[in-house]
This record gives structure tokens, sequence and C-alpha cells, in this order.
């Protein structure tokens, strides 16, 4: 025969086996609390030392206390007995403690014992709730059985029921402690499967407390008392045994008492326990999604159970402060309460209503009142979804003080996901990497707590912006919605689609229903652009202006983007990230509010016009070089060109690439044509950009007595210089093209140095009597700003307007070490209001108001100098 | 052995992270990072409150090879970096006494 020690060796290894082999034993902790059971009582058959105590009439009874006293032994759980004696301890006892507990050491398990008389336990159990509460689950093993008797009979009588509510709120600060310590398991990416919020120990405060208040005796009594429903202790079972299973399968991988699930089991876990991987959803993320759910249950099942009793304890007994809330609704103790379940039955808008109230009064639901939401969700058929009355009440409470409050209730009571279907299909998703912290549903309700806590923010940026909003409700059923398309990939297109369905279900207007779908399919825009694309390419910014479209929705997009990092993890909104977007932000702000780039109209023309150039050069070009040939555009060039110019300039880009190509060829693009009737030219100029390019130009126009009327003057992001010039006919009428080709050739000399227009229109002024030069009739009017741009300082002036004017001007420029990046030149009779964008050789704007005062007085000087 | 630390704009890192793996490179280090250079932080105001921000937000890469390799990185880093713009960032290169892998006591080359 083997020996009390192998049989118990043998036992558990057979049992422990059974689980690496992906099995799911059933009672897998009961069974192993049997083994343990089985080895005490045999080694005290067999204990000389044993048998000699009860010779002695010494009697002793084996206790097992803790999660051994409960029969929930894991793996490496602690195995927690103690030896109990009657009036004293004898001295062999120690002997008896050796003989038997010693090869349980040796064998590695995590065995703690204490030998004790029974007033020893009440004397402790009454100094320390921790040990009253092992002791609470003591159940007897073998020995003399009236010593066991005696002890839980004088704990009940001299220390629960005498210290019940003391241990009721020691209880609660337990449970506050787990929260700071451990956190909320039912969401947490690495939940503890036994101390955290929602875990094991939810469940064992349900026991303690119910041992204390209602002298329960084992677990099942909570249904045999009519503390629980045979369904909702059906449910806690199927959730206790998943998180038990679970921890049994981690202590086995861990290979040691191990309760926090990391990530590195996760998979493994899920693996063992059969989830598939799907199309898209992992393996590991489905069997996190039912963890948590296990949690969330446990969790909820707690609060019901024990919010109303621990009111119960605080309670100064007084009964006239139930209040009708509203027909069917009453407040008692601070809770709302429905007032009879015949009451939903002939009205079961009460359901919803319940919540509207909890919202506006800030008051929770009782237990019992989410007993009755849960038990009546059959109720929220089609026609409950689509009633106005219904959705009137849903809209007040995204509107209402406690949002937050009532959504996370009707979300715990099921509501939520009975009343927006769509909702229940992204409630337990996880992700499963690092950065989320919480699944999808809990998610999206921590996005609408952010946003309603702005009205609070400290921050007084985002204060500022939240308070010039003025439509909450779409910001924060956008925030409710935003990541209900995650389902799947690309889940801010999909969550539009679904958002569109929810809306027409709940008869949205069209304007309100438009604002909402952009936040959901946009959500992620604002941290996408500023991450992935240059703050500093004007064009960017005006693109993404473009697509917000209006400030109002900027600003909501801001906040939504704040409030969704914010809901992901502590690492979603870092000093870093905020940065960023909180630049584009701002640039794209200003781009909208200045309007003429980034307005509808704006948009549109733009739209229009390269669907235009799609159809003019559709056999010319193929799609992709079509599209970096807009790409490279200048924004303003795009809106400000029509297709036709635009069709004829690619001309002229080919052509200046193959001439940039081959040395010989000079260096630019010059194309003159006449404009019908007008009595003027066309000018364009293409040639790769540098600083004093657009000065060289107006200089040889001035040299050949052009005159310019207007300039466009655009840098395209590629580099390439694109100039579009209306000037007066050549002195020549007759023999126009003399002029242009001289003129050519005056630019490639003066490109390249043989030419110095400096020296030529000096002397060229010189000799002139016949100018009629004037006084100014007006002073010149110079003025440089950093607002209207983030990217550029414009410099506006207004002068006189005469020959070589526009050489001057730009000429002081280059020498100020400014770079024209675009320029806009007019002439009205004979005034000249010329816009420069300018940058330093650096690429930034002027900022040093000393240079900036320098180059407004060296350009008055020299416009009044003449 | 050098060190290359590089600091680029974010949008770069994919195109220069890319490039390194083209070359063979078989780790890099990536940090987000804030600070200023030519480039400086900005004020920007809204309703009349300031908002200074002073450090502007980069990502900084550190990668460690053979010498031998140096110069092919740095025009690699340099021609995916560049934007043309400000603020496209710096490389330094360091030089580097000694690597060991801390898993199995490689030291030197086989240990980069």
């Amino acid at each position: 025969m083997t020996s009390a020690f192998e049989e118990l060796k043998e036992s558990k290894e057979h049992l422990t086996s059974l689980l690496s082999e992906g099995g799911v034993p059933e009672n897998f902790q009961e069974k192993y609390t049997e083994i343990i059971d089985q080895y005490f009582r045999r080694s005290l058959q067999e204990s000389e030392t044993a048998h000699a105590l009860f010779r002695d009439k010494t009697h002793f009874a084996f206790v097992a206390v803790g999660g051994y006293g409960r029969k929930e032994l894991c793996i490496y759980s602690d195995i927690d007995i103690q030896i109990l004696f009657g009036p004293k301890i004898p001295s062999r006892a120690k002997q008896l403690a050796e003989e038997i507990f010693y090869p349980l050491w040796d064998l590695g398990l995590d065995l703690g014992y204490g030998i004790r008389s029974i007033k020893d336990s009440i004397v402790l159990s009454r100094d320390d709730f921790e040990v009253l509460t092992s002791v609470m689950d003591a159940r007897f093993v073998g020995g003399h059985s009236p010593v066991y008797l005696s002890l839980v009979e004088t704990i009940q009588k001299k220390v629960v029921s005498k210290n019940a509510i003391a241990f009721g709120r020691w209880l609660e600060d337990q449970y506050k402690i787990r929260i700071r310590t451990f956190g909320d398991a039912s969401h947490l990416l690495e939940p503890n499967l036994k101390e955290g919020i929602g875990a094991l120990r939810d469940y064992h405060h349900i026991l303690w407390l119910a041992r204390a208040f209602f002298n329960l005796r084992a677990p099942r009594d909570l249904e045999y008392m009519g503390k629980l429903s045979h369904n909702e202790y059906k449910t806690l079972r199927d959730h206790l045994e998943l998180i038990w299973l679970v921890r049994n399968h981690l202590h086995q991988l861990s290979g040691r008492k191990n309760d926090r699930m990391v990530f590195e089991y996760q998979e493994e876990i899920a693996k063992r326990l059969g989830f598939k991987d799907q199309k898209n959803l992992l393996a590991v993320e489905q069997f996190m999604g039912r963890v948590h759910a296990s949690m969330a249950s446990v969790k909820s099942l707690y609060r019901s159970l024990v919010t109303s009793h621990i009111s119960k304890w605080r309670r100064v007994k007084n009964d006239s402060d139930d209040t009708d809330t509203a027909g069917g609704l009453h407040l008692s103790q601070g809770e709302l309460n429905i007032n009879s379940a015949k009451g939903i039955l002939s009205n079961p808008f009460l359901l919803i209503q319940v919540f509207e109230q909890s919202s506006r009064l800030g008051c929770r639901l009782s237990m019992e009142a989410k007993r009755l939401v849960r038990e009546f969700l059959f109720l929220v058929d089609d026609a409950f979804r689509k009633s106005e009355r219904v959705v009137q009440s849903f809209i007040n409470i995204m509107t209402e003080e406690s949002t937050f409050e009532a959504l996370d209730q009707m979300y715990e009571t099921g509501f939520l996901e009975a009343f927006i279907p769509e909702f229940g299909k992204i409630i337990d998703r996880v992700q499963f990497d690092a950065y989320h912290i919480f699944p999808v549903g809990r998610h999206s309700l921590e996005t609408v707590r952010h946003l309603k806590s702005l009205s609070k923010e400290k921050d007084i940026l985002l204060l500022d912006i939240f308070s010039d909003l003025s439509n909450l409700e779409t910001l924060f059923l956008a925030g409710l919605f935003h990541d209900i398309g995650k389902v799947g990939k690309d889940h801010a297109r999909k969550g539009v689609a679904i958002t569109r369905n929810i809306l027409k279900r709940f008869g949205y207007d069209k304007k309100r229903d438009e604002d909402i779908l952009f936040l959901v399919g946009h959500h992620l825009f604002l941290v996408e652009t500023a991450t992935r694309r240059d703050l500093n390419d004007e064009k960017v910014v005006i693109q993404c202006a473009r697509t917000i479209g209006d400030v109002e929705r900027l600003k909501m997009l801001y906040l939504l983007t704040w409030a969704d990092s914010k809901a992901t993890g502590p690492g979603a909104w870092s000093e870093w990230i905020a940065n960023l977007v909180q630049e584009l932000f701002f640039k794209s702000l200003h781009v909208l509010e200045k309007g003429e780039l980034a307005t509808s109209h704006a948009s549109q023309k733009v739209r229009k016009t390269q669907s235009e150039v799609r159809n003019l050069m559709a056999d010319h070009i193929d799609d992709r070089d079509l599209e970096d040939f807009f790409e490279a555009m200048s924004p303003r060039y795009l809106l400000e060109t029509s297709p036709y110019d635009i069709v004829r300039h690619h001309a002229f880009v080919r052509g200046l690439k193959e001439r940039l190509e081959n040395p010989q060829a000079p260096a630019f693009i010059f194309e003159a044509r006449e404009e019908p009737g007008q009595g003027c030219w066309e000018v364009i100029f293409l040639a790769k950009d540098r600083p004093g390019l657009f000065s060289d130009i107006t200089g040889v126009m001035a040299l050949n007595n052009i005159n310019i009327l207007s300039a466009h003057i655009y840098t395209w992001r590629d580099g390439t210089a694109v100039d579009i010039f209306r000037v007066t006919s050549p002195l020549d009428p007759i023999h126009p093209d003399e002029t242009w080709k001289r003129m050519k050739t005056d630019l490639k000399n003066a490109f390249t140095g043989k030419l110095s227009l400096d020296y030529r229109l000096s002397q060229k002024a010189a000799p002139c009597i016949f100018s009629h030069r004037k006084t100014p009739s007006r002073p010149p009017k110079v003025m440089v700003n950093n607002e209207s741009s983030d990217f550029f300082t414009l410099i506006e002036i207004f002068a006189d307007d005469r020959v070589g004017l526009l050489y001057m001007i730009t000429h002081t420029l280059f020498n100020l070490k400014l770079d024209i990046r675009i320029a806009k030149i007019a002439t009205k009779a004979d005034q000249i209001a010329d816009v420069f964008y300018v940058r330093d050789l650096e690429g930034q704007q002027v900022e040093d108001s000393e240079q900036i005062e320098e180059i407004r007085q060296s350009l008055v000087y020299r416009l009044e100098q003449g | 052995m050098k060190k290359i630390e590089a600091i680029i704009k974010p949008f770069k890192l994919d195109e220069v992270k890319d490039g390194l793996s083209g070359l063979g490179v078989k780790g890099l280090t990536v940090t987000e990072v804030k600070g200023f250079g030519r480039q400086r932080g900005h004020k920007e105001v809204y309703r009349g409150a300031e908002y200074q921000v002073d450090f502007v937000s980069k990502i900084k890469i550190e990668v460690v090879m053979e010498s031998g390799l140096v110069a092919e990185a740095v025009k690699i880093i340099q021609e995916k970096a560049r934007t043309g713009q400000i603020g496209d960032g710096k490389i330094f290169i360091i030089p580097v006494e000694e690597v060991v892998r801390i898993r199995t006591g490689e030291i030197g080359k086989e240990a980069i």
C-alpha cells in the first residue's frame, strides 16, 4: 500500500497533468482540496502522536481555513490549516505538526499552519479582522469534530454578531485599498485574478458579508436565502469557474503562485482554452474579452449586493426620506427605485426614464431597480428603440449633469446594449496591446467621461475651446460612438456607416447628423496628420483645414481627440503628442479663420479644377503622375489657376525638367502670349527657385521697358518657381517677338552673371531726362506682419507706380536676405498694391522686431527716394 | 564602432527606419524627444490667453554600427529625413568603445 504522502503526490500530479493537456478539469479546486483533505485524514490515522493524544483524551481538530477552507485551491495556492485544541495546547502538539506537515513542505507546497486553542482564535479574530475572515471560512478536515463546532459557535456568538458593522466597514476599507493597489480587473490589460476589483476577492467579500449579516453557512445559501436569484447564482458560479480555471493555467505556466494575468501567458492560455483566431479578432482578444466580461459581472453583482447592505449599516433610521421623482419612480435613501414591476409592464418607458432621472439627479439606481431593468430588457424592442420619447430621453441623458454615471449603469445593466445593439458588438472587445487599457465599450464610456469633465477642466485652452462650442450634444454623441466600428479594420470608416444607421433610427436631423458622422469618421485624423505629416508644410495644413471645413468642427475634433487619447491610456496623450496636435490645431484654426484658402467654396473650386484637369489630361498622362503633379503644386496656385492654364503649364513643367537635365540649355522656361483685345501680354516664367530669382526677372523686364501690371508668384513644393505676369505691350508693337527674344538673352546673361542688372538699370535711368518723374502724390505705405500666416511674414506695399519699381522692391528684399515665396502684384491706375510672402533664409518667419522695423524702413526709404 | 544619433521630424521615422533596414542595420532605438534648434518654439494666443510652446516635438533615433557603414547610413538618414524646410534635424556620430549583448555576453561586432 502506498503511503499517504505518495498517494498525495500521485493524485496531485495526475490532476495537474489534466491542465497541461489543455483539458478543462471540472471542479479542479474541489478535487485538489479533496486530495489534500485525504492526505491529512490518512496521516492522522497513521500518526503515532495523534494516537497518543487520543488516548490522553486531549481533543483536537484539523481545520482548513482561508481558500483551503472554501475549497478553492489552485495549483500554487497557499494551504492554510490549523490544529485546534479545546482548552489548551499540549506540548506534543509541535511534534504532531512536524510529523504531518513536513512532508508537504518537501513537496514544495506553500503550507501555512497554526496551532491554537479556541480561546486564541477568538482573541485573534476580534483584534484582527483579517484573521476573522480566514476563521469564517473554517472547515472541518479531521480529528474531533466537536472542537471545530465549538469554535464556529463561539466565533459567531462572541465576535461576528457583536462586530458585524465594524467588520462591514473594515471590508469597505479593504475594497478601497484593493482599488488603489490592484485596480479594476474588469478592464485592466493585465488584471489580477485574485485581488483585483471584479476578481475572486469580490466573491469572498460577498461570502464574508453574508456570513456576518445573514449567518450564511455555504455559498449556495445566497440563493436559498433569496439574496440572489437562481439565475444570478448560476451565472456567478459560471464566471467564477472561468476565473479559477484561468488562474490554474496561469499558476501552472508561471510555475508559481502568480495571480497577475500578464501578457506573456495570455496567448498560451487562450490557446489552451480552445479560442481560435478569427478574421477580425485574435484568439487572445476573444479570451481576454471573456475574462473581462466575467469580472465585470462579478463586480456588478458585488456592488449591487453590497451597496444595498452598506447603505443599511449606515442608515440612520428614517423612512420618511422616500420621495416620488416622476411617475413610477421614487427616491429612497439616495437611490432611485422603480415603484413596481407591474409599472414597467404598463409603462416600458420607465426603463429609460429611470436612467434619465439618474443622470439628472446624480443618484444611482438601487440594486432592486437594476434587477428590474435587467429582467425587463425584453421590452426593449424595435418600436421602443425608435420611439421619439425614448430617443429624447436618451438625448437628455447625454446632456445632463451625470451623463457618464447614467451611461455606466445603462452599460452595467445591459440596457445600453439592448437600446443600441450596435454597442453590444464592441463592449468586451479587447485590443491585445499595451496601449489600450480598456476594452472598447468601456473606452467609449471613458471618452464621454473625459468630454463631460471638460467643463471643470484645469487646462485653460481646453476649457476655453469647450465653452466656445454651441452644440455639446454632437460632441458627446460622437464621443460615445467614435469607436463603434471597432469590429474590424478601418474602424473609423465602418463606424460612420454604423452611426448613420443609429442616427437614422433616432430620427436625427441632417446637419447634426453630418457633424457626428464627420467626427466619428475622422477621430484619428488630427493625431495621424500631426504625427505623419510635415506641419511646416503649408499645403499639409491647408488640406487639413479643408478636410475639416469649419471652425466649430475643428474645435470639436480637437476635444474628441484629446478625450479619446485620455481614455485610451496614459501613454496616448503625452506632452510630446499634445504639442504636435496642438500645433496642427492652431495652424488649421488660423487657416480656417482667415477664410480664403479653406472655405467650402475654395475646397469645391479646387475639387472642380482637379477633376477638369483630370478629364483634359486623361489621355496624356497616367494617374500616378497626375496625382504627383497635383501634389507638387502650391495650394494657392491650384486655387487660383484655371484648368486650361494648368494643362498648359504642365507642358512647361515637363519642358523645364528636360532643360534642367541638359547643361547646355538655359535653365528656365519663358513664354509670352498676347491677351486678345486687352492690349497686354501674359508672360510665364518657370525655373528652379532661388532667393533673388524674382528680383532678376523684374529687373530684366524694367530693362526692356516692360511694365508689370500684375503678377502671381508661386513656389511649388518641389522647388519650382511658377511666375505668371500680366505686362504692358512691348514698345515696338509690330515686332514684339524681338523684345521677348532680347529678354530671354538678358535673362540668361543675368542668371549667369554676364549682365549686371544694377549697373544697366542705373545707366538706363541716368540720362533719361524725359522720364516724367513726379513727386509722389501719396507717401508710400509698408506694412509687415506675422499674424496673417503661420508660415510666412507678409509684407504689403502701397506706392505710386513706375517702371522699375518692382525690381527695386524685390531687390531690396533680396538684400535683406529674404526669400520671396509668394507674391501678388497688382496695379490700379498709377498705384501698386503688392503683397509679398517672405521667409528668412532658414525658412522661418521674421520674428525679430528690430529686423521687421529695418525691413519696413529700408523699403519706405527706397520708395520715397524713387 | 560608432553610434549615430539623429534628431528627425516625427513623420520621417518610417522612411528613415526602412532606409536603415535596407542597409542591413539590425536594430535601433527610438525616443520621443522635445527640444529646439534654429527652429524655435512658438507662442499661440487663444481668447486672450497665451500658450508658449518652448520645445518642438521630435524623434531621436540611436543606432550603433561598424564604422565602415557610417558614411552610407548618414547619407541615407539625410536623404530620408530631409524636407528642405526648417527643423529637419541633425545627425551626430559618436565613437563607441565596446558593445556587450546582455543575453549571451558576446562582445564587439557580434553583439551589434
